[in-house]
Parts: structure tokens; sequence; C-alpha cells
């Protein structure tokens, strides 16, 4: 039968050409690295992040935010390279996030990656970016401990969250808070942030209770009652804006009446969207700064509007600042740029960007601070302005 | 625990209790007549929260819905739940399971397809509605109604409650007292000898899964009104009203209803004393402990065949 002689064939044949191009590979990942600059011609920008899952939106943020930066280096004609955009979903879950790391790292194209955007992906991936020598420039995973680990090529854009943990407090001490509840969702980012909050309340005097609410919770009412029954005048939850918001509604539904306050992870219209109407005077405490303080900032919310139709989200201009200090670097590198070379460049460069001025120290810590509180009013995520302001 | 405290969590629990039990019908019905462990039945309750949620969306203008319009709204709401579940559980069973049914296709096979059709529902649900939570449009003003020893009852709670009762109730009747009832237990009992005595065999599976989802379905959007839906919603609730199923006795309505009540009523005080991140610890430990000496529930296999 000719079918069978056809397999008897070709199965050989896609054996050994499967064995010749898995040898092929391994011996490009060590050798020329970034080799697609080779003519000068094309880099490839990575991100890392959700981009779906139940905390896509703050992902697909992040994501604008850095195609944005590549569109427009592309098109201002002022670079010499032109840059190409690669995504890596890894659904904010440290379980996928060694997969889509591998597939970047794989890429031999791709110089320097965006991200990875959540905490507990970014300590799964940031060991295989080390080995592989690309850099890691995260606009938003804030876990302290990301950078006391010596990951070689990890460096963080953001202010982490020991900071913001100090910050919540002494907003609480401010708001005249005498007893807390801290709730994480057990995910490393959340119990991160949550051992930071818990211990500044602690240091402020503040009575604190610790709960624990898994992210993929279904029902909300027994932690709603939990933080009610408590007495407490004021609730902090650590994680993501998707668990937030049924809280939220919860509370609200069972009387609670005292202060409700969510991290980063929580700054997103979404949350908002979700909540429908109990999100109201919740507090949302972010290292990142509202975008209508300045003209810079200005410009780049009518630019990522005229893109995307939509206002920038949470990070949206950490990453597009994360992804220019990239393609800056690159430039001036020009055809000599490869992995290593741009990781140098960018661990002791600088950066003016749009959120802030990117600098790292030795450890690949964002060198600077500055935490910002923002409310729910009328459906809108209104800022009130840095918490050195507020607690004055 | 205070006498107030127990009585509090003992409401949640059995909130939650009710909708359990509600989907494990669809659990335990479809067991009943073919032996079959119904998995995509999960998200026949997911598709009932969704068809839920987008009427509602399309259908509610007002931001502050008078009495009268705030019971329609939950009707419609059920309406659509109901319409969409016995839908897809029609569908299900025609398109999935009667061509295996004809060709007397291995139990495994039915598993296998159950599963393979709960991934493909709830993919198809995520491309076309978005990865994204969606929020329930806010129906009425969620006001205590009643207090009980202290501790409130909300609309949301006291509608779950109500109709998770007028529900079970009705099933339990037409299970017990209608023609179509006593097809299912015939076909339960022995599907040889109900053809024989005059029972239209593949009617009677038909009705059975469209019984069953048209509870699932108002259960998915009853579900909606007190978090969100979601694309994946249904694989946890799923999970746990089976095995209320199984703890009341699988094929038994009775049982599944106990089942799903004693289910929410242990998770609900598990997470009083310990915390929310034991809730499934004592949930399933409890299950485990029942059928180490009760293999077949609490209540048996009734309506089941014996052999």
């Amino acid at each position: 039968m000719l079918n069978k002689r056809i397999v008897k064939i070709a199965l050989p044949v896609a054996i050994g050409a499967l064995a010749l191009s898995a040898c092929g590979s391994d011996d490009s990942g060590g050798g020329s690295s970034g080799g697609g600059g080779g003519d000068g011609s094309g880099f490839t920008i990575a991100y890392q992040g959700p981009l779906s899952g139940p905390n896509a939106q703050l992902g697909i943020n992040m994501e604008n935010g850095v195609k944005l930066a590549i569109k427009e280096a592309n098109e201002s004609g002022d670079y010499d390279v032109t840059f190409e955009y690669a995504s890596g979903d890894d659904r904010g879950e440290p379980g996928q996030a060694a997969s889509a790391a591998q597939r970047i790292i794989d890429n031999d194209d791709v110089i320097a990656v965006v991200g990875p955007a959540f905490s507990g992906a970014a300590n799964v991936a940031a060991p295989s970016y080390g080995e592989a020598g690309i850099t890691a420039l995260s606009p938003s995973a804030t876990a302290p401990d990301l950078t006391e680990q010596g990951f070689p090529t990890f460096l963080r854009g953001v202010p982490n969250d020991g900071e913001q943990g100090a910050a919540i407090a002494s907003f609480f001490a401010e708001q005249g808070v005498e007893s807390a509840v801290v709730i994480d969702d057990l995910g490393d980012y959340a119990v991160g942030l949550g051992n930071v909050v818990e211990e500044a309340l602690g240091e402020a005097g503040i009575e604190v209770q610790r709960e624990s609410l898994p992210a993929d919770t279904v029902d909300h009412s027994s932690i709603a009652r939990t933080v009610i029954q408590s007495g407490a005048d004021a609730v902090a939850y650590t994680g993501y804006y998707a668990q937030a918001a049924p809280l939220a509604v919860k509370l609200s539904e069972q009387g609670y009446e005292g202060i409700g306050l969510g991290g980063d992870g929580v700054r997103d219209p979404e949350f908002v969207n979700l909540a429908s109407g109990a999100a109201e005077g919740w507090y949302l405490s972010c290292p990142c700064r509202d975008l209508n303080e300045d003209e810079i900032g200005q410009k780049f919310s009518e630019a990522y509007e005229a893109e995307y139709s939509t206002a920038p989200g949470t990070y949206s201009p950490e990453a597009y600042d994360a992804t220019m200090m990239i393609i800056n670097a690159v430039n001036e590198l020009g055809d000599s740029a490869d992995r290593a070379s741009v990781y140098d460049a960018i661990a002791q460069g600088e950066h003016d960007g749009v959120a802030k001025t990117l600098t790292f120290d030795e450890t690949g810590e964002y060198a600077g601070s500055g935490i910002y509180i923002y409310e729910v009013k009328d459906d809108e995520i209104v800022s009130l302005g840095n918490v050195e302001e507020l607690v004055g | 625990m205070s006498f107030h405290d127990f009585w509090d969590v003992l409401v949640l629990g059995a909130v939650l209790g009710s909708l359990y039990a509600v989907i494990a019908i669809g659990y335990t019905l479809v067991y009943g007549v073919l032996q079959l462990l119904n998995f995509a039945h999960s998200e026949v309750f997911m598709v009932g929260g969704f068809g839920g949620v987008i009427a509602l969306t399309i259908f509610v203008p007002a931001t502050d819905p008078s009495g009268l319009q705030s019971i329609a709204y939950v009707a419609v709401g059920m309406l659509f739940g109901a319409v969409l579940g016995g839908t897809v559980a029609f569908f299900l069973e025609k398109v999935a399971y009667r061509p295996l049914r004809r060709r007397g296709a291995p139990r495994l096979v039915f598993l296998i397809t159950a599963i393979g059709a709960s991934f493909f529902l709830y993919n198809l649900v995520g491309k076309l509605f978005g990865r994204n939570p969606m929020p329930m449009p806010s129906m009425y003003e969620n006001k205590t109604v009643v207090t009980i020893f202290g501790s409130t009852i909300s609309v949301t709670q006291a509608l779950i409650l109500g109709s998770a009762v007028v529900m079970l109730v009705a099933v339990d009747y037409v299970v017990n007292r209608t023609k179509l009832g006593s097809g299912i237990r015939a076909v339960a009992q022995d599907p040889e000898v109900a053809s024989l005595m005059g029972v239209n065999i593949d009617k009677v599976v038909s009705r059975t899964f469209v019984l069953g989802g048209l509870m699932g379905g108002v259960a998915g959007f009853l579900f909606g009104t007190t978090n969100q839906v979601f694309y994946t919603m249904g694989f946890l609730p799923g999970i746990t009203a089976f095995a209320a199923a199984v703890l009341g006795g699988i094929g038994n309505v009775r049982g599944a209803m106990l089942g799903g009540l004693t289910l929410g009523v242990v998770e609900a005080f598990t997470v009083e004393v310990w915390g929310d991140a034991w809730r499934y610890v004592g949930a399933f430990a409890v299950l485990v402990l029942v059928l180490m000496f009760r293999p077949t529930g609490i209540l048996g296999e009734r309506v089941a065949r014996t052999a």
C-alpha cells in the first residue's frame, strides 16, 4: 500500500529532522544570543504577563504600554534599528510562568523582556531569564523578596511592597484606624504585601487580624462575616481585583461601614466595574502616580487613548517606560547589541520616563520611591496624592 | 461560638448548600437513569449564569428599580438562566451522549465525553464572552428582609433560599407524582423492562437532562446574584454539588438535597472556625468519613438500580 510506504519513509525522515533541529536550537541558544540583531535590522522585545485568566486586564494594560512604545519608536524615525513585539501569556500564574518564559527564551530574536508582570510568576521565571542572560525588567512585580534572591538579570522598575506596606500603615494611622483585618489570597504577591502591611500596622500600634482568602474562592460571604464580626474599622485586601470586587460587594451587602483598601493589584477600573457600586469609597494604594498631574502624563494618556480607545490602566505607563528604556539601550549599542550588553546598559543606565525616572541599585531594585493613594468616587478612581503629602 | 454566631453561620451555609442541592439534582437525576456521571453539568450551570446576566444587562436600564421592576428583573434572569440551561442540557444529551448510547459504548467513553464536553463548553463561553468576570446588574436594593435570632437575611439570601426550596419541592413532586416521574423511576430501575412496558426511553432520558438543566440554569443565575459570572465558575460548585449528590446517595433526589445542604453548612462552619483556606478540606473530610461508613451515601441509592 502506498500509504504504508509513505509512512515507512516519512517516519525516519521526520525523526531525523527533529533530532537535527533539536541540536540546532541547543547550539544557537548558547552561542549567538540575540542573533536577530546581526543584520542591523530588527530586535524583538517580549512581554510576559497575564493576557488571559481572571486578572487578564492588569496584563493587557501593560501589554498595550509595551506595544505603544514599540510602535512609536518604529514610527518616529529616530532609531537606526526596528523593533518587534512578542508576547508570553502566563495567566499571572506561577504554574504557567516557566513555559511562557521558555517560549520567549527560545526565540533568538528576543533581546530583552518587559515583565514578568506578577510576582509569583516572576519568582518562577526570573532564574530562567538569568540563565539565558536576558534582561527581565518588571514594571509591576512588587514582592520584596524578588531582589533578595540574586537573580542575575532581574530588574524591578517599581517601588517594592515594603514601601507600600509602610505607606498603607501610615495612611490607616492618619485615618484614626485602631484595628484592621489584612486579607491575602495565598499567592506570592498578596502574601508578601500582606506580611509587610501586617508588620507595619503592628509597628504603628494598630491591632491586626490576618485572614487568607484563596484566589479561587467563589463564596465570599464567610470572609465578609469574619471581617464584620472582628469589629475592625478597616480592611486591607492585598490580592488582585477579581477577588476584591466580590469581597467589596459582600462587605457592603452585610452592612460593613469601615474603611476598605486595596493594593496596586486592585487599582483597576475593572474593580469598580465588577463591584457595581460596592467599591464606592474604597482606597487604593499604588506605587504609580496619577498621569493627569502634568503634561508628559497627559500626552501619554492621549497617545494611549488614540491607539486603544480606552484610558491607560495601572502600570500601562510603567510598561511603556520599561520598553522605552530597552529601546534606547539597544539603539545606543547598535549592531553590537546582544542580550548581555543590553542588560549591562539597562542595569547601569537611567531613563527619564513618563511615570518616573528609572534607575536600579546593585540588586536590581528600583532606586527611587513614591506610593500614591487613590479613592473610588462616583465610579472613578481619583488620586488623593502621594502618601507622604497625605500623612504629612 | 455564641448562639448568634452559630445562627449566622448556619444561614450562610444554608444559602450555599441550597445552591449545591439544586445543582446536585442535575447530577443525580442523570445518574439515576443512565448511570452516567455527567461532568458537563457544571457547564450547564455556568451557561445559565451567563444567560441571566446577559439578559439583564440588556433589559435593566433603570438604576433605581421600583419593587415591581425588581421582581420582573429577577423573573427575567431566572427565565433566561433556565431556558439556556435547559437548552444546553438538551443538546448535550442529543449530541454528546445519545450517539454513544446507540452504539452501546462502554462507561469510560461516556465519562471522557462528559469531561470533553465540559472543556468544550467553558472554553467556548470564554471565547465568546471574554475571560473576565461579568458583574450582575443591580436588580434591587439588597436590604435586610428579616432578622432571625439577631442574624439578618438579605434579599439575595432570601431569594436564593426561597427559589431553591420551591425548585426542590417541585422536582420532588415531578419525580414522585407525575407521569414523567414514573418514567424516570422506571428507566432507573430497569430500562429494558421499562421499554417493554411502553416507556419511551429516549424521551425520558432527554427530558431528565432538560429537567436537570432547567434547575442548573436557574442555580447559575442565582449564583451570579451573589457573586459574578465567569467562564470557569462551574468548576468548584459543580464538583462540590457532585460530591453532594454522592454524599446523599447518588441517584436519589432527596439524598442530593440533603447532601447539598450538609456540604454547604459544613463548609460554612469550617471557614468560620479555621478560615477560608480550609474550606474544602473540612467539607471533603466529611464526605470521605460518611462514605467510609455508608458507601451508598446518607440516604442510599434509592432511585437507581441496585445491581
